[in-house]
């Protein structure tokens, strides 16, 4: 899916309008609120290109979300649950390079409309 | 040759600054050239420890040092310790707090994902505190790259 299809189809918010590329692809994604598993789970992944063409799914709008990503060479973050990001975690997304959006969906309708349009999830690589 | 040197004060429970240290690192080397593995299992393991400072201890420091071809990170914490470290290790145990898992941590994976990261750990705790210090050996294949 392109970025751009994401932010249609589910009515995103961009709130890192400067690093918003509407052609960039996402045929990945991984959900979940603890950073902990996304570190654990993503990390095992060894194609970069894998990750880079990821988004991570969350309802944590802290720092945080942004710094795992960061770690993990995801380039795009999407909160749901209509969770508005404060300003300093937005600054920092920009700082970092993370694409970040917002859906009013929840975590379980966008995870299971983007599998639909045929992205894969991100599963623990041995 | 020491190429890096870096020397973070680590704040507990400040979640606003978690991760600072780590994501400098992460931007070093990567203005450094180096793969995106290795740069990607270095950040892990430096965020995830960071973070268990941020969470668990009294407050601390992070070294960041390159010698030659090996990326040391050595982490310390005032305490106060860790009670039992095999405990600790296994996927799942955690004894952090609710503010700690409201900011997205202790699903008790940190320890274990720091193991798996490095190329060698060492972990030593008791009652007046923690060190923890990893190795990560560059390869030729992870120089150069970026």
């Amino acid at each position: 899916m392109k970025l751009s299809q994401i932010v249609h189809k589910f009515g995103c918010t961009v709130y890192t309008k400067d690093l918003y590329d509407p052609e960039k692809t996402i045929d990945f994604a991984f959900c979940s609120d603890l950073m902990s598993d996304a570190l654990m789970i993503m990390s095992t992944v060894k194609d970069g290109e894998t990750l880079r063409d990821s988004v991570l799914i969350t309802g944590l709008t802290t720092n945080q979300s942004i710094r795992t990503a960061e770690m993990l060479d995801v380039e795009v973050v999407l909160l749901v649950r209509g969770k508005i990001p404060a300003e300093p975690v937005i600054e920092l997304a920009r700082e970092s390079g993370i694409v970040l959006l917002g859906t009013n969906l929840t975590m379980f309708n966008v995870s299971g409309l983007m599998y639909q349009e045929g992205i894969q999830g991100i599963s623990l690589h041995k | 040759m020491i190429t890096l040197d870096r020397h973070f004060v680590i704040v507990p429970n400040d979640y606003n600054e978690a991760g600072k240290a780590s994501s400098e690192l992460k931007r070093t080397l990567k203005r450094m050239g180096f793969s995106r593995d290795l740069i990607k299992r270095v950040s892990v393991a430096s965020y995830e420890a960071e973070i268990n400072i941020v969470i668990h201890s009294l407050g601390g420091t992070a070294d960041f040092k390159i010698i030659d071809d090996i990326i040391y990170l050595q982490f310390i914490d005032c305490g106060p310790g860790i009670p039992d470290i095999e405990l600790a290790m296994q996927e799942g145990y955690s004894t952090a707090n609710e503010v700690s898992r409201l900011n997205g941590f202790g699903a008790g994976m940190g320890l274990k994902n720091i193991k798996k990261a490095a190329d060698d750990m060492i972990l030593v705790s008791d009652c007046n505190g923690t060190v923890l210090k990893l190795k990560f050996y560059i390869r030729e294949d992870d120089k150069n790259v970026g």
